[in-house]
C-alpha cells in the first residue's frame, strides 16, 4: 500500500531531476558572450520566468578586461549560471578576476557569486548593499530553493567585501572603471559601472529594455537617475535586461515613458480618491502590450508607486 | 441550529487536520474549515466561544492573489447597520500563517457610523485571512478569504527607510465634503518603518518597532481604537467612517514599541475645505 503511493513520487522526482539537468547541460552550452567593445563581454539573460531549464539566467552579466586582471559585472542567478560565466572569462583571457561588481540587491543578478570566491576577488557594492542582502538573502534563497530544487545548491548571497559610497575608480591595469552608487531609484544599492577607455556604461536594473521595468525603490527617484544617466556621453551601453539597437540615450525613452504614465495615473487616481486596490487594477494597463512579464511586475510597481505618491 | 453544526464540524475538522502532514495542495483554493493553523488560533483567542458563519453580518475582502505580499491591500466591511442597540464592537483580523497572526483588533462604538476598516497587510505565507465581528450581545461571526502571497513578512518591504524626522508624522485623506450626522470615509496614513520581527537582518536581542495600539477620537469621543503589529505594512494606513455631529477634532494617536508616542489631529467642520495634514 505504502509503496503504491511512494513509487510515483520517487519516479516523477527522479524525472524532474533529469530534465533539469538536462536543462542544465543545455543553458550551459548556450551560454554565449558578445564583445560589444573592445574588452567589454556581455552575456544577456533570457526574458523567461526563473526555471530548473534556464537556472535563472535572466539578467544581463558579463566581464571587462584590463591588462592586470578581469572585472565581472553581476554573476546570473544561480551557482551554475556564475561557473559558467567564469568559464566563459577562462576562454577569453588567463588573467585574474580581481573584482566582481554587484550591481544591486536582487537575485538574478547576484546568485552566481560564489562561483568566483576561487578567485579571491574583491566583492564591490553600493554601501547600502549589506543592508539590503542581509535583509532579504534569506528570503531569496529560500524562492530560490524553490524554483530550481537541486540546481540551487552551492548558490549563495555573497556580501560586498568592498563599498562604494559616491564614486570610486578601479583599475585593472590601463582601463579604468568608474563606479557610481545612486541614490534610491531601482532599488537603494544601485550601481553603474563606466569603463573609460570604450566610453561604455553598464546600467544593469536602471535600464529595462522590453522587459517590464521593476519598480524596487522609488519610482520619483528612478527617474530622476535616469535623467542623470541621459547625460553621461556613453558610447556603448548594457542594460540589465534586454538589449537594442536604439542610441544612447533615446534608448531610456521607453522605460522613461512607462514611469511617467504609472507617476501621472498614480496621481490621478489619489486625486480622484481611489484606493490602493483600485488604482491597481487600472492604472498604466495601455502599456501592457509594450513589454515582456507585464503580469509579473506592473501592479506591483503600481502598488509601489500608490505608496511613495500618496505622501505628496 | 445549522451554524452550530457547521461549526462543530469545522472545529472536528481543525482538531484532525491539526499536527497532521500537510496534505492540501497549497496551489488549489483549501477549505478554510480544514485549515491546520486555525485551531490553535481559534482556541488562544476566542476559547470554546461559538463562532458563527457570519456572512451576514462581516465580510472581508482581498484580492485572492496580491502582488505585492508587504503591501497587500484588505477591507473588514460590516453587513450590519451600526446602530446603540445593535452593533460591532470588535473586529478581529487574522493572518493565520503569519509569525503573529493578530494582524489588528478593532474597536469601534455606535459612534464609528459604520465598522469598517481598510488598512494594507504583510503575508509571510499563502494564507486565510480571517475577519471575526463581536457584535455588542457577544456573539462571535465569521468570514475568509484565502490568499496567494509570501514572503512579506521576512522579505520585500522596507524598501527604504522612514526618515527619522518624519516618523509618526501622519497624514489625513477625505475624499468628500464633510456631512454632519452621518458617516464620513477618512484615510490616516502614519510614517512608521512598522518593522517586522522577522527580517532576516533583525538582532534577536532588539526589540522591533512597530506601532502596537491606534486610538481615534471625534470631539473627545472613541470613533475606533486598535491594538495592530507588524502584519500591518510599512507606512500603516486606516481608512475608517467617523460621525460628526458638530465641529471638531479628528484626533489620532499611536504608540509603538519603542513606547513612542505620536499625535495628531485635524479640524472638521461641514461645508468647509476639506481637512488635510
Amino acid at each position: 500500500m505504502m509503496r503504491s503511493i511512494i513509487r510515483p513520487a520517487v519516479w516523477l522526482a527522479t524525472v524532474t531531476a533529469c530534465l533539469a539537468a538536462i536543462g542544465a547541460v543545455a543553458a550551459a552550452e548556450g551560454f554565449a558572450v558578445s564583445e560589444i567593445a573592445p574588452g567589454n563581454y556581455v552575456h544577456y539573460g533570457v526574458h523567461e520566468e526563473r526555471l530548473p531549464a534556464n537556472l535563472g539566467d535572466q539578467a544581463n552579466i558579463g566581464f571587462i578586461v584590463g591588462e592586470k586582471c578581469v572585472a565581472v559585472i553581476d554573476t546570473g542567478g544561480s551557482l551554475p549560471v556564475g561557473k559558467t560565466l567564469r568559464a566563459a572569462i577562462g576562454r577569453v583571457t588567463d588573467l585574474p578576476v580581481c573584482y566582481v561588481i554587484l550591481t544591486h540587491v536582487h537575485p538574478d543578478h547576484f546568485f552566481g557569486a560564489a562561483a568566483f570566491l576561487d578567485d579571491r576577488p574583491q566583492f564591490v557594492g553600493h554601501a547600502q548593499l549589506p543592508r539590503a542582502m542581509a535583509a532579504r538573502a534569506r528570503f531569496y534563497v529560500k524562492t530560490l530553493q524553490r524554483d530550481l530544487g537541486d540546481l540551487a545548491d552551492g548558490s549563495e548571497a555573497i556580501a560586498p567585501t568592498l563599498l562604494v559610497k559616491d564614486e570610486m575608480v578601479l583599475e585593472l591595469g590601463n582601463r579604468k572603471l568608474r563606479l557610481r552608487a545612486w541614490p534610491v531609484g531601482h532599488t537603494d544599492n544601485d550601481l553603474t559601472v563606466y569603463d573609460e577607455k570604450t566610453a561604455t556604461l553598464w546600467l544593469s536594473d536602471l535600464l529595462f529594455v522590453d522587459h517590464t521595468p521593476v519598480v524596487d525603490g522609488s519610482i520619483l527617484g528612478f527617474l530622476a537617475v535616469v535623467s542623470e544617466l541621459a547625460a553621461i556621453p556613453a558610447r556603448h551601453f548594457v542594460p540589465g535586461h534586454g538589449r537594442t539597437d536604439m542610441p544612447w540615450p533615446a534608448a531610456l525613452d521607453p522605460q522613461t515613458r512607462y514611469l511617467e504614465v504609472i507617476v501621472r495615473e498614480t496621481r490621478q487616481a489619489l486625486k480622484d480618491g481611489r484606493t490602493i486596490q483600485e488604482a491597481v487594477d487600472t492604472v498604466g494597463l495601455a502599456e501592457e502590450n509594450n513589454w515582456v512579464n507585464f503580469e509579473l511586475f506592473h501592479r506591483r510597481n503600481v502598488t509601489s508607486a500608490y505608496t511613495e505618491l500618496e505622501w505628496e | 441550529m445549522r451554524a452550530r453544526l457547521t461549526l462543530a464540524w469545522a472545529v472536528l475538522a481543525a482538531g484532525v487536520a491539526f499536527g497532521g502532514p500537510a496534505l492540501a495542495n497549497e496551489k488549489a483554493e483549501p477549505d478554510p474549515a480544514n485549515s491546520q493553523y486555525w485551531g490553535s488560533i481559534r482556541n488562544l483567542m476566542f476559547g470554546d466561544r461559538e463562532i458563527l458563519d457570519g456572512k451576514d453580518v462581516i465580510r472581508v475582502y482581498l484580492a485572492m492573489r496580491a502582488d505585492d505580499a508587504s503591501t497587500v491591500p484588505v477591507a473588514v466591511k460590516a453587513q450590519i447597520d451600526q446602530t446603540p442597540e445593535r452593533y460591532i464592537k470588535t473586529i478581529y483580523l487574522l493572518v493565520e500563517r503569519n509569525p503573529s497572526p493578530a494582524a489588528g483588533v478593532f474597536h469601534f462604538t455606535p459612534d464609528s457610523g459604520r465598522a469598517q476598516v481598510e488598512t494594507r497587510l504583510r503575508f509571510e505565507d499563502y494564507s486565510h485571512v480571517r475577519a471575526v465581528a463581536e457584535t455588542n450581545d457577544g456573539k462571535l461571526w465569521m468570514d475568509s478569504r484565502w490568499v496567494k502571497a509570501a514572503g512579506g513578512c521576512s522579505a520585500p518591504g522596507g524598501k527604504y527607510r522612514v526618515p527619522a524626522a518624519l516618523l509618526g508624522k501622519m497624514k489625513f485623506r477625505f475624499d468628500d465634503d464633510i456631512k454632519y450626522n452621518e458617516p464620513n470615509l477618512v484615510q490616516v496614513n502614519i510614517r512608521h518603518p512598522n518593522e517586522s520581527a522577522l527580517a532576516a537582518d533583525f538582532d534577536p536581542d532588539a526589540v522591533p518597532q512597530f506601532v502596537r495600539s491606534v486610538l481615534v477620537t471625534y470631539a473627545g469621543k472613541e470613533v475606533m481604537s486598535a491594538e495592530v503589529d507588524f502584519s500591518l505594512s510599512d507606512n500603516p494606513t486606516f481608512r475608517f467612517w467617523f460621525v460628526p455631529r458638530e465641529k471638531g477634532e479628528l484626533r489620532v494617536e499611536v504608540e509603538d514599541t519603542h513606547d513612542n508616542r505620536y499625535m495628531q489631529s485635524v479640524p472638521v467642520m461641514e461645508g468647509g475645505p476639506l481637512p488635510g495634514g
